[in-house]
């Protein structure tokens, strides 16, 4: 009996439970005020207040109900009218949906009606001034995903910030957003900066709206194309589940950089501008930039042909006719500077060139680096050289002829 | 052209030879390795001396021209040791200047005090004058007083024996007079030398001027062989301001004279020699000059050199009567005889009478 008793309130409560539900599903409207001429859409059906008609002193309203389309033309449903207690009530029935628009006062310009819609999730209902012609379908939602990083090329061990947007582009909202950044293999997930995107997107707005903003960390090397973000969404006007997904940037990440040595070079000249027959003297300093020793290291001088080598520093050994240092290694942040002293033969414009080659710890490197230009012009007594030869041997005849005068005439007075 | 022969007997004649050759070629030090000599005449030259050094210290005068006589290094000053030299050199000397050429005069230029040349010259102008008929003359150098006895009596006996050795005349030259010619010695001996050697190149212009109213060696010869066949030579030059007349006196005066006289008391003839630009040589005060001489001496000859642009030159020759500065030389000479035949005589006596050496004579040493 208690049994019973327990069963039978169970029941009862599902009862209700079932009837609180499907009275949850109504929509109801009351004492709507419509003019003539004007309507009321619920989602894509538009109820328009098509004519009120007096005779006598009764009103005679007429109700359309209509379906928008989405090539922005309209259909006029067919509805059943009865007149209740001399109130008109227009109904519309297909399959679960209805409509039911009841007359509860009407003047010769604006009718006051209660408006049900039963079998409709609506989502977007509202007065519309000038009737069916202005009432606007309600489309689909469609999202559009990016996903955009802040750097492409990266080695193991960067971070790189990932950032989502997102814009409707659809004709209807998009509700329900929900969003997977998709995680890369590759790339360790570390920290969300930006993670309140909204749940709901409404058409037509241009911009995008920022989704998602999250770093992650270069794990291994390689070129990978990121796996896209996706926005799952719902247009409850379509009763519809949707899925965007963004872009998929490409990243390449780098070996972890080993530390070399890098060996800097200067040549620096005592002077630019000498006469020929002068020497200049060039200062080659050498500096190891890195923690990392360098070996093997040879420093050749590329100087051109109206430049002799004269002479230089102590660690200079001629090889081939040429001056060569070889150091076997370059401690840590090692410098060191040589001096070359050059004879210029000729007159010219040129630079001199030193050029370092060594193992940074790694691999053979070469490194170049030149001076200014040095300018070489004519020599003190060049011009001398552009006297024909009568010029020298003339003075010198004319010399030796009074040496030998006075040497004679000496004599004569020489006992 | 005159011939004309320059002797340069001793350190004293090879010098003022020299300084002749020097003011021929122009006067600069390396004058002689681009000039040519410009004697109006032609002139030989010959150095002649025992001291090779004295020769060797010739700059001017050629080598060829200097002629030594081996004698060691000269005479010292002994006359006697000179004059066997010259007579045991005679043929060399003599030869030399033979092979000269001929000759129209010939100079001697010596000092009278020193060895070679005072020896030499005497001898020299006696062989000329045996030799040749050109006129020769003596030009001596008398000493400082004070340069001591023996160049003192060498200059007396040097004076008398060239005198005596048929001499033509003797210019003289003192160097008592002429000390002030610089400040040191060898300034005044250089001094003395380019005085000399400046009035004797005057001197053979004069004697070889082609020009009008000029004197010529005629004129020499004849107031060269006035008076006491002594003669003295004066000069003076102006400087563009002082007048003809003014240097006329200055040449006539002790200042300008070799030889200290006075000209107006003892000279005996005189030739006068004025050399410079027209416009100095004022007729009237020549005339004026030569008058006022004339009339206390005699025969003055009168000579004048047309050089335009030149500053006026006044060289004049005078022949003495007689000297009281020559007299006065001579009385020192004396006393210098004297004492040096004292000294001679006293050391003789000494040697007679023993010395500190003959305490030891007949004892030998003891060890």
């Amino acid at each position: 009996m208690r049994v019973d008793h327990v069963v039978r309130c169970n029941l009862i409560l599902i009862i209700i439970l079932i009837l609180s539900i499907s009275t949850a599903s109504a929509f109801n409207r009351y004492d709507e005020n419509i003019y003539k001429g004007d309507g009321y859409q619920i989602n894509n059906y538009f109820i328009e207040v098509f004519s009120i008609k007096s005779y006598e002193d009764n009103r005679l309203l007429t109700i359309n109900i209509y379906k928008l389309k989405s090539d922005g033309t309209y259909e006029e449903l067919i509805v059943t009218r009865e007149i209740i207690s001399n109130k008109k009530i227009t109904k519309y029935q297909d399959g679960i949906v209805e409509i039911i628009v009841k007359e509860k006062n009407c003047t010769s310009t604006i009718a006051t009606v209660d408006i049900t819609a039963l079998g409709i999730d609506v989502e977007n209902f509202q007065p519309v001034k000038g009737g069916v012609l202005k009432a606007k379908f309600i489309g689909e939602p469609s999202l559009l995903l990016t996903k955009e990083v802040d750097k492409t090329n990266v080695e193991i061990g960067d971070t790189i910030r990932v950032t989502i947007k997102a814009k409707n582009v659809g004709t209807g909202p998009a509700k329900g957003i929900t969003l997977n950044h998709g995680t890369t293999p590759g790339f360790t997930f570390k920290s969300a900066i930006y993670t309140t995107y909204p749940e709901e997107l409404a058409a037509g707005n241009p911009d995008y709206t920022q989704m998602y903003i999250y770093e992650m960390e270069a794990a291994q090397s390689g070129t990978f194309t990121l796996i896209p973000a996706t926005v799952t969404y719902y247009c409850s006007t379509y009763d519809s589940e949707y899925t965007s997904n963004s872009n998929s940037p490409v990243i390449t990440v780098a070996k972890e950089a080993v530390e070399t040595s890098i060996l800097e070079l200067t040549v620096t000249p005592d002077k630019t501008e000498l006469r020929r027959g002068e020497k200049v003297t060039c200062t080659v300093s050498v500096r190891n930039t890195k923690d990392v020793p360098a070996s093997t290291i040879r420093l050749d001088m590329i100087y051109p042909y109206n430049l002799t080598y004269e002479s230089g520093c102590k660690d200079i050994k001629i090889i081939d006719n040429k001056p060569v240092i070889q150091e076997s290694v370059y401690g840590a942040r090692y410098e060191n500077e040589y001096d070359y002293t050059f004879l210029a033969n000729e007159v010219g414009i040129f630079n001199i060139t030193a050029k370092v080659s060594y193992k940074d710890g790694v691999n053979n490197i070469i490194n170049e680096t030149t001076s200014d230009m040095i300018y070489v012009v004519e020599g003190e007594y060049d011009y001398l050289k552009e006297y024909p030869l009568y010029v020298y041997i003339a003075p010198i005849i004319i010399i030796s002829v009074i040496a030998g005068w006075l040497f004679w005439r000496r004599n004569q007075f020489k006992m | 052209m005159l011939n004309i022969l320059i002797v340069g007997a001793g350190q004293c004649g090879n010098r003022i030879l020299d300084s002749i050759n020097n003011k021929a070629f122009g006067g600069g030090r390396f004058s002689k390795y681009y000039s040519k000599q410009k004697f109006p005449s032609r002139v030989e030259t010959i150095a002649v001396n025992t001291a090779i050094n004295d020769l060797k210290e010739m700059q001017y005068t050629k080598a060829k021209d200097r002629l030594h006589i081996p004698h060691l290094h000269g005479v010292g000053a002994n006359r006697i040791v000179g004059k066997q030299c010259f007579i045991d050199n005679k043929d060399l000397i003599m030869r030399t200047i033979s092979e000269r050429g001929n000759f129209d005069v010939a100079f001697v230029i010596t000092s009278s005090s020193g060895g070679t040349g005072s020896s030499f010259s005497p001898s020299l102008i006696k062989e000329l004058k045996n030799e040749y008929d050109f006129p020769v003359y003596g030009v001596v150098i008398l000493p400082f007083r004070e340069e001591g006895t023996i160049y003192l009596q060498n200059s007396a006996f040097c004076l008398k024996e060239m005198h005596n050795s048929g001499t033509d005349g003797i210019i003289l030259g003192d160097n008592q007079f002429l000390k002030y010619a610089g400040t040191d010695i060898q300034s005044a001996y250089d001094g003395i030398n380019s005085m000399v050697a400046e009035r004797m190149l005057f001197l053979l212009e004069a004697l070889d001027s082609e020009m009008m109213m000029v004197t010529d060696l005629g004129d020499f010869k004849t107031v060269m062989s006035g008076g006491a066949g002594i003669a003295t030579i004066g000069f003076a030059k102006g400087d563009g301001n002082n007048s003809i007349k003014s240097i006329i006196q200055e040449s006539l005066s002790p200042n300008g004279l070799l030889f200290s006289s006075n000209i107006y008391e003892e000279g005996s003839r005189a030739m006068i020699i004025l050399r410079g630009d027209r416009k100095y040589l004022n007729i009237d005060d020549i005339s004026g000059q030569i008058d006022k001489l004339s009339s206390h001496i005699g025969h003055v000859f009168k000579g004048v050199i047309i050089r335009s642009g030149e500053i006026p030159k006044v060289l004049s020759v005078i022949t003495l009567e007689n000297t009281v500065e020559l007299e006065s030389l001579y009385t020192l000479a004396v006393e210098a005889i004297q004492m040096e035949k004292e000294k001679h005589d006293r050391m003789a006596l000494q040697k007679e009478t023993g010395t500190a050496f003959s305490k030891i004579d007949g004892l030998e040493p003891q060890y």
